[in-house]
Order: C-alpha cells, then sequence, then structure tokens
C-alpha cells in the first residue's frame, strides 16, 4: 500500500517540480499570479503550441522511439517558410492575406509530401528525413525573403496579435480552438484511434489490417499543416518575419512535446502533455523573468530543469518494469 | 519480348540505385568541374580536404555514438568547449600551448561525461539527453562570454597557431591530426573487439546484453570519446582563428549528423562506418565548395545546398534497401 503510494507520487512528480517552482516564483514576484501574467503566458506559447500539436502527432503515429520511431523536426522550418512567403505575397507584392495564406498553404502541404514520401516510400528514418528536409525549407525561407525581416501590417494578423474575442486575446482563443479540433481528431476519431494504434505496436496494427503506411504517411501532412496553422501567429508575434525564426522554435517544440510524456502518467507523447508543456516552459521563462534573472541564467535553469524532469521520468518508468 | 525488357529496365534501375549515390558524386564532380575550372585545381582540392578536417573529427565522432545507437547533439558543444577550455587556459592562466591542449581536451570530455551520466545512470535518451546538454552547454558559454562575445588571443604561442596552420611536408598540420584519428577511429571501430562490441550494441541491445558485453560501460565511453575527439577539432578551430568563438560548433552539426548517414546509407549492410563517414564528409565539403566557385548569391546557396542534401540522403538510403 505504502509502496502504492510511493509510485504514484514518483509518477507525478514532474509535474510537482514545475508547480514547485511556480510557487516559488510567485512569492518570489510581484503579480506573477494575476490574469495580465496568465495571458502573457498563453500568448507566449502559442506559436510553440501550435507547432508541438503536429510533432505529438507524428510522434503518436509513429511511436516513441526518438531515432527510429516517428518525428518531425521540420515543423519550425515550415513555420518559418509559410510565414516568410505569405509577408513576401501580403507586403511586397501588395496581395490579400488570404492569397498568401493559401500560396503558404501549397509550400506546406508539399514539404509534408516529400517528408511523408522519403519516411515511408524510401524508409529514411524520420529523424534524418526531417533534419535534412529542415535545412532544405530554411535555405528556400531564406531566398524568399532574402534574409532580411519583412514587416507584416495587415489588419487580420494585427487582430490576432491585440485583438480580443469575449475579453479573451484573439490569439488565445483562435489556438484553444484548434487545440481542441486536433484533441477530437486525435482521441473522438475511428481514424485517430487507428492511428494511435499504428503508434502503440506497428506490427499489431498492422496485422490487425490497419494500412500502417497510410497513417504516417497522413501524420506527416498534418505535421506541415501544422507548421502551416503556426505561421499567422508566428507573423502575428513579430509583427512580421525575421531571419533565424524557427530555431527557437525548434527547441521549444521538442522541449514542450517531450516534456508533455514525463507529465503523463504512461510516459507517452500526448497532446494535451505537449500543450502543457508549451505553457508551462512559457510560465518559467516569464516568472524568472519578472523576478529580475539574467536572462543568461534563464536558458541553463530551463535546460536543468528539463532534464531533471525527463530524467526523473525515465527512472520512474524505468522501476515501474 | 515484353519481359526481358522490363528485366533489362529494372537491372539498370537496380545497376544505378546501387551505384547511385558514386554516381550522384561523380556528377557533381564533373558539373563543377565544367562550370569552373578552378575546382579541379590541385590547390582547391586541397581546400576542400583542409576545410573539411574540423567536420571529419566531428563526424568519427558522431559515428561512434551513431554505431551505438545513440545519437549526439551535444558534439558542437564538445568542440566550443574543447576551443574555450584551452584558449582561456593559455590566456588568462598563462599555462604552457601543450598542456592548455590537454585541458581542452579534458574541458570537452565534460560534455560527453554529463551525456554518459543522463543515458547510461539516469536512462534518459539519448536524443533528449544531449539535447538538454545542448541547452546548457550554450547558456553556459552565453554566462561565461557574458552574452556571445568571442575570446581572442592574438598572442597566442606559435606551437599552438601550428596545430591549424603550420603543415609536414606541405600537408596541413590539421589534415595530418584528422587523418591520425580517422586512422585510430578506422581500427578501433571497424578492426577492433571494442568496434565489434560497440556494433553489436547499436544493432540490438538486448542480445549484447546477453552476450554479456558490459553495455552501460561502452555507452559510456562511448559518448566520452566522442566528446574528447570533438574537443580536438574545436582545438584547431580556435587556433585557425586565433580566438574561441561561442556557440561556433552548432553549425558543424547538421554536417556531422548527415555525413555518419550517408556513411551508413553507402554501406551494404546499412550500419554507420569510418569510411562511409569520410565519404560523407567530403561530399558535403565538395558540395558547398563547389557552389561558392560557381559564385551563386547566399540565400541560393543555401537553398541548393539543403536540397542537394535531401536528394542525395535519400538516393543513399534507397539504394541501400536495394543493395
Amino acid at each position: 500500500m505504502r509502496s502504492l503510494t510511493l509510485t504514484r507520487l514518483v509518477g507525478i512528480a514532474p509535474l510537482l517540480i514545475f508547480v514547485a517552482m511556480l510557487a516559488y516564483i510567485g512569492f518570489n514576484a510581484p503579480n506573477f499570479f494575476t490574469v495580465t501574467t496568465a495571458d502573457l503566458v498563453l500568448k507566449q506559447s502559442i506559436p510553440v503550441v501550435v507547432v508541438s500539436l503536429g510533432l505529438a502527432i507524428v510522434v503518436m503515429a509513429g511511436g516513441d522511439d526518438i531515432v527510429a520511431g516517428g518525428i518531425d523536426l521540420s515543423i519550425p522550418s515550415t513555420a518559418a517558410l509559410a510565414a516568410s512567403i505569405t509577408a513576401l505575397l501580403v507586403t511586397n507584392m501588395n496581395q490579400p492575406l488570404i492569397v498568401g495564406l493559401l500560396a503558404a498553404l501549397a509550400a506546406a502541404l508539399a514539404i509534408g509530401l516529400v517528408n511523408a514520401l522519403l519516411v515511408t516510400r524510401i524508409n529514411m528514418t524520420p529523424l534524418l528525413a526531417t533534419l535534412a528536409s529542415s535545412v532544405a525549407i530554411v535555405g528556400i525561407a531564406s531566398v524568399v525573403t532574402s534574409s532580411r525581416r519583412i514587416n507584416v501590417t495587415d489588419p487580420a494578423i494585427v487582430f490576432i496579435r491585440d485583438g480580443c474575442i469575449l475579453g479573451i486575446s484573439a490569439d488565445v482563443v483562435l489556438v484553444a480552438i484548434l487545440v481542441f479540433v486536433a484533441f477530437h481528431l486525435i482521441h473522438r476519431t475511428r481514424w485517430g484511434m487507428n492511428m494511435q494504434a499504428v503508434g502503440g505496436s506497428r506490427d499489431a496494427a498492422e496485422i490487425s489490417g490497419i494500412p500502417v503506411k497510410r497513417f504516417l504517411f497522413s501524420s506527416f501532412v498534418l505535421a506541415a499543416l501544422a507548421g502551416w496553422l503556426a505561421a499567422p501567429f508566428v507573423l502575428a508575434r513579430g509583427s512580421g518575419v525575421s531571419p533565424g525564426v524557427e530555431e527557437n522554435l525548434l527547441i521549444e517544440m521538442v522541449l514542450a512535446t517531450f516534456l508533455g510524456a514525463a507529465f503523463s502518467p504512461r510516459r507517452v507523447v500526448t497532446l494535451w502533455g505537449a500543450v502543457l508543456g508549451a505553457i508551462l516552459v512559457a510560465a518559467v521563462s516569464i516568472g524568472f523573468k519578472s523576478m529580475g534573472v539574467n536572462v543568461f541564467w534563464t536558458g541553463l535553469i530551463k535546460g536543468s530543469l528539463i532534464l531533471i524532469v525527463v530524467a526523473l521520468a525515465a527512472v520512474s518508468s524505468r522501476t515501474r518494469t | 519480348m515484353t519481359s526481358t525488357n522490363t528485366t533489362a529496365r529494372t537491372g539498370m534501375l537496380d545497376t544505378f540505385l546501387r551505384y547511385g549515390f558514386l554516381i550522384v558524386f561523380a556528377g557533381f564532380f564533373a558539373l563543377f568541374t565544367v562550370v569552373n575550372p578552378i575546382f579541379v585545381t590541385p590547390g582547391n582540392i586541397l581546400n576542400i580536404v583542409e576545410g573539411s578536417a574540423v567536420l571529419l573529427i566531428l563526424a568519427l565522432g558522431m559515428t561512434l555514438v551513431v554505431s551505438m545507437g545513440g545519437i549526439d547533439l551535444s558534439v558542437g558543444i564538445a568542440l566550443d568547449f574543447g576551443a574555450a577550455f584551452a584558449v582561456v587556459a593559455m590566456k588568462n592562466y598563462g599555462i604552457d600551448w601543450s598542456t592548455a591542449v590537454l585541458i581542452g581536451i579534458a574541458g570537452g570530455t565534460l560534455v560527453g561525461g554529463l551525456n554518459a551520466i543522463l543515458v547510461v545512470g539516469l536512462n534518459v535518451s539519448p536524443f533528449l539527453a544531449t539535447l538538454g546538454t545542448f541547452f546548457i552547454g550554450s547558456s553556459v558559454q552565453r554566462i561565461f562570454t557574458n552574452g556571445g562575445g568571442p575570446i581572442s588571443y592574438r598572442k597566442m604561442p606559435e606551437e599552438f597557431r601550428n596545430l591549424a596552420l603550420g603543415d609536414v611536408f606541405g600537408i596541413p598540420s590539421e589534415v595530418i591530426i584528422a587523418l591520425v584519428l580517422l586512422a585510430i577511429y578506422f581500427v578501433v571501430l571497424q578492426r577492433s573487439i571494442f568496434g565489434r562490441r560497440a556494433h553489436a550494441i547499436g544493432m540490438q541491445t538486448s542480445a549484447a546484453l546477453v552476450a554479456g558485453i558490459k553495455v552501460k560501460l561502452y555507452v559510456a565511453l562511448g559518448f566520452v570519446l566522442a566528446s574528447g575527439t570533438c574537443a580536438i577539432g574545436g582545438i584547431i578551430a580556435a587556433a585557425n582563428m586565433r580566438m574561441f568563438t561561442p556557440l561556433a560548433g552548432f553549425s558543424y552539426l547538421m554536417d556531422a549528423i548527415a555525413a555518419v548517414f550517408i556513411g551508413a546509407a553507402i554501406n551494404a549492410r546499412g550500419r554507420p562506418n569510418v569510411m562511409g563517414t569520410v565519404v560523407g564528409v567530403l561530399f558535403l565539403a565538395m558540395v558547398t565548395n563547389g557552389l561558392n566557385l560557381m559564385g551563386l548569391d547566399f540565400n541560393t546557396k543555401d537553398a541548393l545546398s539543403g536540397l542537394i542534401l535531401v536528394g542525395a540522403l535519400a538516393l543513399a538510403v534507397s539504394q541501400q534497401k536495394r543493395g
């Protein structure tokens, strides 16, 4: 009985560490637990949440072995390219926003298709395929923008940045809707269930007659779509697009998604975990900033915190088996 | 009639795919030569070889880790630490250059040590562990240099500078160092019991465990040796530039991974291997150099080399499946 409580305690320990960290920040930073800060945290986490949804879907479909299973490192660069194409068309060529977004969608779908083909047809490991394609995508994005910053002042983008829907920040509302749609797709449809079965055990899924490759294929297309969906938020946050926007997004996406796995009781990547991971990482960053911690130290503290959490999750999943 | 036709065609397709990567290698070589004849001059070939020395050193370390079924995203940090420890030891503590080299290597192995503790001791997956080390290592460099400014050391001892700029019988010393490391890695990884066991761990860890291989010790050693090797690359880079540039190692990461996987893909059994890595490194260095000589605009060059990387990897992997 006692050991059962202990196991359960170790199970939620990663989450407890974060809660303790936030409590510590709350005691030391004035006004941390306020609606304004909460809004700031959610706003900050937004592009990461959107791309993490894509990564979570790929990992859920491909299995969570990072080298051999599913992973897509090209989502942030897809977001950067989509944002670049949109910015180029809207600002430099005076096209309506919808034209820019549609062109970006075409590019994102092409990327998803290429990734999917590399993985399912050529049998490249997803890590390698998407790492290589992300290098190419970043290169193409720098051709699109000539490595220059492009401002976007389209009213719709400004609305996403500054607007409110029912008193809540517009971008937060839009992303919340997106999260619910993704959740419904993965957890409430037959398609989503089958996809999770593929990720759980590819062999078992194959034997049950699930077309495994087709699900892997669509997971990469969905991931590229997530990159495209992140583009308007990237544009809104930066009031345009700057070179190098994908780098930070990549690190934060991977951290959020796999941190999310540490929060889940079975230590698997989930949509909620990824969203929670992104929000908590943003909360801790903003918390340290408001405590006046030197920004160079924030990276160190964040990195160590995340390693502790991931290590703890690894240790506790080992003791269970 | 039709059937013979099809067999002939599949035969040709198979041949193309089997030697596809080498054909592409030769094709690019020819293309660059035609576009700019300077490409094949001995001076430029030497440039390519010399320019790829540091990348080769990093890729060797990566080959070791990938052979054991892991991956190391912190090779760039080990490179930075090697450079930082050596430069700071000489500049701020007046330590003699040869000791400084050893201190640099030791500094690099700190990174591998942390990776080993995380992966072997705490059972974190290599990808996440080395990503975490990368995060922490980058942050440490920013704190140490107060935001990322380089630490230059103009009055570096001549002997230390010669690690990069000297030559023996006309062969640049960085090439010699890379070749020595290459020979050591080839013997250790492809011709020794240690190498056999390392590959066994990479192919099937559980089987290696049953066979009595001390998997944990080997994996820990793999991370430490790899980071020590990368530190040597950092020391050469520091000697070359007469300074330590924070976060400079990151730019090598993608190329090192690509070189190792190109090498694995052109191997008949699909295993990462030392000579394959050399081919991968030379291919990447050739493409960079050739595109430079074509006088393309900076951005176009980036995009093209990325697309070539995707194409080359795809071809190399598809050929491995058939061959």
